[in-house]
């Protein structure tokens, strides 16, 4: 984790609204060209600490940067942002609310009109850019929202529940997209409060709950750190290394496979030697990685 | 900067493109228009002339009751009444009521009927059945004993409801009694002429530049002050429903993290201000044109008419006014519609600003009835009612450029502290969803950092 490379640094944020506190000495770091998964309930501070980032409140504690400065205006250009609670302007045509969300984020009108262009048809929305709001379905607004992110060409996005009320077809289709834009060393935020799209995206994650950051780091050292020593395997034989609670116990078994907890005596490694040396035979051995939900459930649970 | 002119340009964009601004724009003057000639075209819808048959057995009355009725007299009668209750009668008005009166005088025709020495009762059966068969509308019996209190005049019409053929005929026949019991006392037909004459009244009104002719300056100065009032609701409401729009739909959230919500808020007043202005500037140009063209043709036709004269200065204040006032009104919406979370919610708040508006309004009919009194300096100086009343007194009389400047002065201190006041509560109310925020709470909005 080199300091140099944070897209984004939120250093000890707090924000409170009167009494209620929404966002408590909150820190991470957010690598350039990563996916950073922003996860957490309903309500924990997500969206609060979010509307930090992109400059729409400010902080009452702590320091944000953006790649490597304090937020201000001149900054919000680099940021995409698709707000969880989203909308467009009803009777104006698609064409002409890009240009503005765009000159918004100081685009000038001839690249705009490029880009949307090549973003339409990207979208498979070509045919719309004449129409308005109230022509299109719900996924199709919601479409054209995401180009509207997008449009100034951010270096950082942050999407809020982007997939909510999407189809299956168009949450494939989007995931493409994402990741195109990660290919092109694009920062992108995920905030979400669902775990298996998480789990698919992200390189890197943030649980926050009750205003408070609960686990952050890589996807796999947090999952590493949530490891219950949980081992499936399929074996004949080595009943002596099985049987022997000083080193494992048996937490499920049915007659094809069994599940078993490894004690603090040793590591899946050395269990696996001893098994072999034995003289088992072993078909399956799979290290049971807890979901990211698992987590979730026991951290906030918890 | 490059944000803030985006902004204006899209709020401009938005209303002047759209096809009900155009219709507005257009229909304003032909409404104008309508409201002034329908009525005109309406009464001066002709009515079949009322044939009518007079008994008059002293033979006397009913002379001087044809003639009062005939087209001279009523012509002069009408121009007698208009000036009365006008006092300002545009050239245009004084043609309109002689043809009015042409048309009255042309709405009887008299039948004759020899009633001989037949009785009441047999005159009255013989008449009644030629109004059943149709040949006659209505007839009056003048008793003999006319000059009697208690004489009876008989007016028997199968057109009793038509009131404006009645009451021309009973004001004919009261005023040929009233002359023929004067020549019955000896009092000769042209010194009746002479006691009976009006007085003129030369009315003109006095200002530093002298005298100038008041002729039309009532009607000016309503339209102007109406002009305003219209306008400035309409974009105040305008921009109501565009912070709605923008909340409602949570659009403010993408635009809050693009640009500050003081360019957000200033440049969508900037922005509807120069539509309204836009559609200000098309009205009184176009209004001017027409005024122009109609003098014109009204000189080259021989009619001689005054308009009231305004200056570019009086125009070029007009359009700061309209400002002055969106800016205070436009303001207070802005307020409203980031407080309320629907279009409906804001109309029910929208009423408090609208009354004081219209307070305003009547306010410029004291200020045109006595543009000098002190209740009009205040009112003109007064934010909120000055962008009407000021104008209206401008063009009725106008006023020392000190109170001028000082009401410009003291209606944009108002402007900045409302738009400060607004932007306090825009930058906050726009992001809370979901319920109505409360007095106490956009309190502490505004003393919020």
């Amino acid at each position: 984790m080199s300091e140099n490379n944070a897209t984004l640094k939120v250093e000890n944020v707090t924000k409170r609204f009167g009494g209620f506190t929404a966002v408590e000495n909150l820190s991470f770091d957010v690598k350039a060209g990563r996916v950073f998964g922003f996860l957490g309930p309903n309500g924990a501070g997500k969206t609060t600490t979010i509307r930090m980032i992109v400059g729409i409140t400010i902080p009452d504690e702590g320091r944000i940067e953006l790649f490597g400065e304090k937020v201000s205006s001149e900054l919000q250009n680099r940021i995409g942002y698709l707000p969880e609670e989203r909308g467009l302007y009803k009777k104006m045509k698609i064409a002409d609310q890009l240009h503005y969300f765009a000159a918004l984020k100081g685009v000038s009108y001839k690249d705009a009109e490029k880009r949307i262009d090549f973003w339409l048809d990207r979208m498979q929305l070509g045919e719309w850019k004449k129409k308005k709001t109230t022509d299109l379905s719900k996924g199709m607004s919601q479409k054209i929202q995401f180009i509207a992110t997008v449009l100034h060409d951010p270096d950082l996005l942050i999407l809020d529940e982007p997939f909510s009320g999407l189809d299956p077809v168009n949450v494939k289709f989007l995931i493409e997209v994402v990741a195109e834009l990660k290919a092109q060393r694009k920062t992108i935020i995920f905030s979400t409060h669902l775990m298996e799209t998480a789990e698919r995206l992200c390189d890197d994650i943030i649980l926050i709950n009750k205003s408070q950051k609960v686990i952050g780091g890589t996807l796999r050292e947090v999952k590493a750190s949530f490891s219950k020593n949980l081992i499936s395997l399929r074996v004949s034989g080595g009943e002596r290394v099985l049987r022997d609670t000083n080193l494992v116990e048996i937490t499920n078994e049915n007659a094809d496979s069994v599940e078993v907890k490894l004690t603090e005596m040793l590591d899946s490694q050395t269990f696996l030697k001893r098994l072999l040396a034995e003289g088992a035979i072993v078909s399956k051995f799979e290290e049971i990685e807890p979901s990211l939900n698992d987590i979730f459930i026991e951290k906030i649970r918890g | 900067m490059r944000k803030f002119l985006a902004i204006v340009k899209h709020e401009y964009k938005k209303i002047v493109l759209k096809w009900t601004f155009l219709v507005g724009t257009l229909l304003f003057p032909v409404l104008a228009g309508a409201f002034a000639v329908v009525p005109a075209i309406i009464f001066s819808l002709k009515g079949e002339p009322t044939r009518i048959a007079l008994i008059d057995p002293g033979g006397k009355v009913a002379p001087r009751v044809k003639e009062n009725l005939s087209v001279e007299k009523m012509k002069e009668k009408a121009d007698k009444a208009a000036k009365e209750a006008l006092k300002d009668i545009t050239a245009t008005q004084d043609e309109k009521m002689k043809r009015q009166a042409e048309q009255f005088g042309e709405s009887f025709i008299f039948i004759d009927y020899n009633a001989g020495e037949k009785p009441l009762e047999q005159i009255q059966q013989e008449l009644n059945a030629q109004i059943n068969d149709g040949k006659l509308d209505a007839y009056l019996v003048i008793p003999p004993n006319y000059d009697s209190p208690d004489a009876q005049f008989l007016f028997r019409s199968r057109k009793a409801g038509d009131f404006v053929t009645n009451e021309g005929l009973s004001d004919a026949l009261n005023q040929a009694v009233r002359s023929q019991r004067l020549s019955d006392a000896n009092i000769s037909e042209s010194k009746l002429k002479e006691l009976s004459a009006n007085v003129k009244i030369d009315t003109k009104n006095i200002d530093e530049t002298g005298e100038k002719d008041s002729d039309g300056v009532f009607i000016a100065s309503f339209i102007i002050g109406m002009m305003i009032y219209i306008t400035l609701a309409i974009y105040g409401q305008a921009i109501l429903g565009a912070v709605v729009e923008e909340k409602e739909t949570r659009i403010a959230e993408i635009l809050f993290s693009s640009a500050r919500p003081f360019e957000l808020m200033f440049g969508k007043l900037v922005g509807v201000g120069l539509a309204g202005l836009t559609q200000l500037a098309i009205w009184i140009i176009s209004a001017l044109i027409l005024v122009g063209v109609g003098i014109a043709q009204m000189s080259a036709a021989g009619v001689d008419i005054v308009i009231p004269n305004i200056s570019v200065w009086m125009i070029i204040l007009f359009f700061i006014y309209f400002l002055l006032g969106f800016f205070i009104y436009a303001s207070i919406f802005a307020l409203i519609g980031s407080m309320v979370t629907t279009v409906q919610e804001g109309g029910q708040f929208s009423f408090p600003p609208i009354m004081v508006l219209l307070i305003g309004f009547y306010f410029s009919f004291a200020v045109i009835r006595d543009p000098n009194s002190s209740l009009s300096f205040w009112v003109s100086i007064a934010p909120f009612f000055a962008p009407i009343t000021m104008p209206v007194r401008i063009l009725s009389s106008m006023p020392p450029f000190w109170e001028i400047a000082l009401s410009i002065l003291i209606n944009v201190a108002a402007i900045t502290f409302l738009v400060w006041l607004a932007s306090r509560v825009y930058r906050v109310g726009m992001l809370m969803y979901g319920k109505r925020a409360t007095i106490p709470e956009v309190w502490k909005w505004i003393r919020q950092v």
